[in-house]
C-alpha cells in the first residue's frame, strides 16, 4: 500500500494513495519523509525559490535515503513563462537560473546527469474557440495543441476542417493506427483529435480560465544532455539509464518549458513523438520517457470521462499507478522530486516521491508518496 | 443614471461603467456591456464549490463572467474579477441561454452554479438563463458577496434555488480595510433575505489577525437567523495583494470555532487537504451522516451518504438538504441529441 503524506503547512496527514482514506501508520520511513516536508515548505509554482526547493528537497532526501536513482522535474520557468509577460532578456535570464540551479545540484550531489528538456514555449498568437460546436469539444487542462471532438455534426466537421488555426483533423482510427500496438480505451478517446498550428491554443469549455501568455511550441524533437551514450528518441532514455545504473548513480533531470531553440547547453536532439504527433509537456510525455514506450493514450487529449474516477484522488486523471516506470522497476533505492504538481509520484514510480501540492497555481503545500521502502537506508 | 443592482449605486452613462465595469446606461436603461459572454464553463463536483447540503454527489456545470463589485485584497480570482473585462474581449465564451443548457446536458450536469465572480454584475444574462434552465428543469445556484440592493437580492433569490453567501467578516472596519466597501449592513440584510427565500449556505474565509476575532459574532448572527444554515469556514490562501502573507494556522482557527459549534448545527472548516471537519454530523445523535473527502484547492467530494429520505439513519433527525443524493456518474446518453 502506497502512503501519501500531505503537508499543508503546520498540518500533516497521511492517506492511502489508492483510496484516499486516512492512515495512522508510524515508521522510520514516513517519519523521515514527514521531517523532510516540514523542513521544506513549498514556496509556490512561480516563486523565484521554486526550483531551489526541488534541489533542496532532493539533496535532503539523498543525504538520508542515499538513492542510486534520482528523478527531478524543474518547472518554475514553465509556469512563470506560461502566465507572465517576460521580455526576451528576462526569459533568457530565467532559463539561465534554471541551469545554474541544475548544475549546482549536479556538483553537490555528484550524480551523473541525464537532462531532458520537455520542449520550447512559444508566444500564444490566438485561441481557437470551439465552445459552440454541436458535438462536445474538450481540451485537457494544460494542453494547447490538442483537443478532442466527440459526436460532431457535419457542420462541426466543416468548421474544424476549414479553421485556419487547425493544422489537422484526425479520426480516432487514424490516431490509433499511428500508434499501432499501443493500448487505448475507446470510451476515453474522442472521435476526432484536433491539432492546432504552433502558437494557437484550443479554448473549449473546461479549459482553465487563467490566460496563457506562452504555450508549448513545436517540439517534434527535444534536447537531451548525457555522457552515457547517444539516444535518438525519448523512448530510448529508460534503457540508456537502466544500462548505466549498474555502474553509476544517475539523476534524470526533466526541465520543463525548454526545447531545442532555447536550450542553453550543447545537446542532442531526440525524437518526441511519432509522425505528425509530438508530446506536449505533461503526463504522457513523462510516462513515455520513464516507461520507454509511447503512452499517448494514457491521458488522451479531449478524453471524455471528466473527473469520473473514485480512486487515486491525489493523482489527477491517472487511474492506477503506471507499470514499467523507471523508478518502479529499479531494484536499488530511488527518489523523485518535482514542482510540476500532481503526477510526479505516478510517472516516475520512485520509492519516495515529493511534489508540490498546488492546483492551478494555488499553493496548498507539498505532498510525498512512499511507494515502497528499500532496505539498508537506516 | 444610477445602477440599481448593487449597493454602490454607481452613476452610469454610455462611457461610465461603474465599479464592476459591467454595465452602462443608454436610453434610460441600464444595460450589460457583455451579455451572454462567459469567462468559464466547466464541470465540478458540487461539494467542491462548496455546497454541502444541495443535491449531494451531483455534477455541476460551473460558470462565471467578469468583474466584481468588491476589491478584496486577498482575492483568489483576481486575474478574472479584478481585471478590466475589456481585456478579456476576444476570449469570452459567447453562449446564449439555449446553448448553455445544451452544454450542461452534453457535460451530463445536474445543475448550474455561478461561482467565479459576483453574479450581480451579470444579472440580465442570468435572469434569461434562469428562464431556460427552469424550462429544462435544471436548478441554478450561485456564490454572491451579498452586496446587492434589496431588489437585486430578491431577484437573485428568485433566479437561484441555492445561494452561498460570502460573509467575509462582521464589522465595517474589516470590510473597509480588506474589501473596500463602506458598510456591512446590506450584506447582513441580504443574508436574511436569502435565508427566507431559498436554500442558503454561508462561507467565511478566515485571515488570522484580520477577521478571526469576528468568528463568534458571525456564528451568533447566523444562528439568530437560522441555526441550520451550513457555515463553511475557509482557511484562506492569500492571493492578489496579500500573496506572501503567512498561511493561517489550522489548529488555531479550529480552536476558535468552539462557540460556533454550540450555536450552529452544521459548521465546516476546510480548504486544506485532508480536513477532519467536512463531514455532516447529525445534530441530535452525533452520527456522521454524510462523509466527504477534501483535497483542499483540488476540491471536495462526497464519500458516503447515509441519510435515507434526508434523515439520520440512527435517530431519524431530519438533515437539511435541498434535493436528494444524486449519482455523479450519469448515464451517457450521447451528445448528438443535443445538437442544434
Amino acid at each position: 500500500m502506497a502512503q501519501v503524506i500531505v503537508d499543508a503547512r503546520q498540518w500533516q496527514n497521511m492517506f492511502d494513495l489508492r483510496t484516499g482514506r486516512k492512515l495512522e501508520i508510524e515508521n522510520p520511513t514516513n517519519r523521515m519523509v514527514r521531517d523532510v516536508l516540514h523542513r521544506h515548505p513549498y514556496p509556490g509554482d512561480t516563486s523565484y525559490r521554486s526550483n531551489r526547493w526541488v534541489s533542496e528537497v532532493a539533496l535532503d532526501l539523498i543525504r538520508i535515503y542515499q538513492p542510486r536513482l534520482v528523478c527531478l522535474s524543474y518547472a518554475q520557468q514553465y509556469f512563470t513563462s506560461r502566465f507572465s509577460y517576460l521580455s526576451p532578456l528576462e526569459y533568457e535570464d530565467l532559463l539561465d537560473q534554471v541551469f545554474r540551479e541544475i548544475e549546482d545540484f549536479i556538483e553537490i550531489s555528484g550524480y551523473t546527469p541525464v537532462i531532458v528538456g520537455t520542449g520550447d514555449m512559444t508566444e500564444l498568437v490566438s485561441d481557437i474557440d470551439l465552445s459552440r460546436t454541436d458535438g462536445l469539444c474538450l481540451s485537457s487542462a494544460w494542453s494547447a495543441r490538442y483537443a478532442g471532438l466527440s459526436e460532431p455534426s457535419e457542420r462541426d466537421l466543416i468548421q474544424v476542417r476549414s479553421h485556419p488555426g487547425i493544422e489537422r483533423v484526425v479520426s480516432r482510427e487514424e490516431w490509433v493506427d499511428l500508434f499501432a500496438g499501443i493500448p487505448y480505451e475507446r470510451d476515453r478517446t474522442p472521435d476526432y483529435l484536433l491539432v492546432a498550428r504552433p502558437g494557437r491554443a484550443f479554448r473549449t469549455v473546461v479549459t482553465p480560465i487563467r490566460r496563457a501568455v506562452r504555450i508549448p511550441g513545436e517540439s517534434s524533437a527535444v534536447p537531451v544532455v548525457t555522457d552515457l551514450g547517444t539516444v535518438d528518441d525519448i523512448i530510448g532514455l529508460k534503457t540508456l539509464i537502466e544500462q548505466n545504473l549498474e555502474a553509476t548513480d544517475i539523476a534524470l533531470i526533466v526541465v520543463e518549458g525548454v526545447g531545442l531553440r532555447n536550450f542553453p547547453r550543447p545537446n542532442q536532439a531526440c525524437s518526441n513523438g511519432r509522425g505528425w504527433f509530438y508530446y506536449e509537456p505533461g503526463e504522457t510525455q513523462y510516462l513515455t520517457i520513464t516507461t520507454g514506450s509511447h503512452q499517448v493514450f494514457a491521458y488522451p487529449a479531449g478524453f471524455l470521462d471528466l473527473y469520473d474516477d473514485e480512486e487515486y484522488p491525489f493523482s489527477g486523471f491517472l487511474r492506477e499507478v503506471p507499470g514499467h516506470t523507471l523508478g518502479g522497476e529499479f531494484d536499488g533505492r530511488s527518489i523523485a522530486v518535482g514542482n510540476r504538481s500532481m503526477y510526479t509520484h505516478m510517472v516516475y514510480g520512485a520509492d519516495i516521491c515529493v511534489e508540490c501540492f498546488a492546483r492551478n497555481l494555488y499553493n496548498q503545500g507539498s505532498m510525498a508518496v512512499i511507494h515502497r521502502e528499500k532496505e539498508g537506508w537506516r | 443614471m444610477r445602477c440599481a443592482y448593487c449597493e454602490w449605486n454607481c452613476e452610469l452613462d454610455e462611457s461610465k461603467f461603474g465599479v464592476c465595469r459591467m454595465y452602462y446606461a443608454q436610453d434610460g436603461r441600464i444595460k450589460e456591456r457583455f451579455p451572454h459572454r462567459w469567462s468559464s464553463c466547466s464541470v465540478s463536483r458540487i461539494e467542491s464549490l462548496p455546497f454541502y447540503h444541495v443535491w449531494p454527489g451531483s455534477r455541476s456545470m460551473t460558470i462565471g463572467t467578469f468583474g466584481c463589485n468588491f476589491m478584496c485584497r486577498y482575492c483568489s480570482n483576481g486575474f478574472i474579477a479584478r481585471q478590466d473585462p475589456v481585456e478579456w474581449k476576444g476570449r469570452m465564451f459567447d453562449l446564449n441561454p439555449d446553448e448553455m443548457i445544451r452544454m450542461a446536458h452534453k457535460l451530463r450536469c445536474h445543475n448550474i452554479v455561478f461561482n467565479v465572480n459576483e453574479p450581480t454584475v451579470s444579472m440580465p444574462s442570468l435572469m434569461e438563463l434562469h428562464e431556460h434552465a427552469r424550462k429544462a428543469d435544471m436548478p441554478m445556484g450561485c456564490f454572491t458577496n451579498g452586496y446587492t440592493t434589496r431588489e437585486a437580492a430578491d431577484e437573485l433569490a428568485r433566479v437561484f434555488s441555492f445561494v452561498n453567501v460570502g460573509l467575509k467578516g462582521f464589522s465595517d472596519e474589516f470590510y473597509r480595510e480588506y474589501i473596500g466597501i463602506r458598510s456591512i449592513e446590506p450584506i447582513l440584510r441580504n443574508v436574511e433575505t436569502f435565508a427566507r427565500a431559498c436554500h442558503v449556505e454561508v462561507i467565511t474565509p478566515v485571515i488570522q489577525g484580520a477577521n478571526d476575532h469576528e468568528i463568534d459574532d458571525i456564528a451568533r448572527f447566523l444562528a439568530d437567523i437560522d441555526p441550520e444554515i451550513p457555515w463553511h469556514v475557509f482557511r484562506l490562501l492569500p492571493e492578489h495583494e496579500m500573496k506572501g502573507s503567512s498561511y493561517p494556522s489550522i489548529e488555531g482557527i479550529n480552536r476558535l470555532l468552539h462557540y460556533a459549534r454550540t450555536r450552529l448545527k452544521y459548521v465546516y472548516f476546510h480548504n486544506f487537504v485532508g480536513s477532519d471537519w467536512v463531514n455532516t454530523i447529525c445534530p441530535k445523535c452525533g452520527m456522521h451522516v454524510i462523509e466527504r473527502f477534501s483535497l483542499g484547492c483540488g476540491g471536495d467530494r462526497l464519500d458516503a451518504f447515509h441519510c435515507t429520505d434526508n434523515r439520520c439513519p440512527c435517530c431519524g433527525q431530519e438533515i437539511r438538504i435541498l434535493g436528494e443524493r444524486l449519482a455523479w456518474k450519469r448515464e451517457n446518453r450521447g451528445v448528438a441529441q443535443w445538437h442544434r
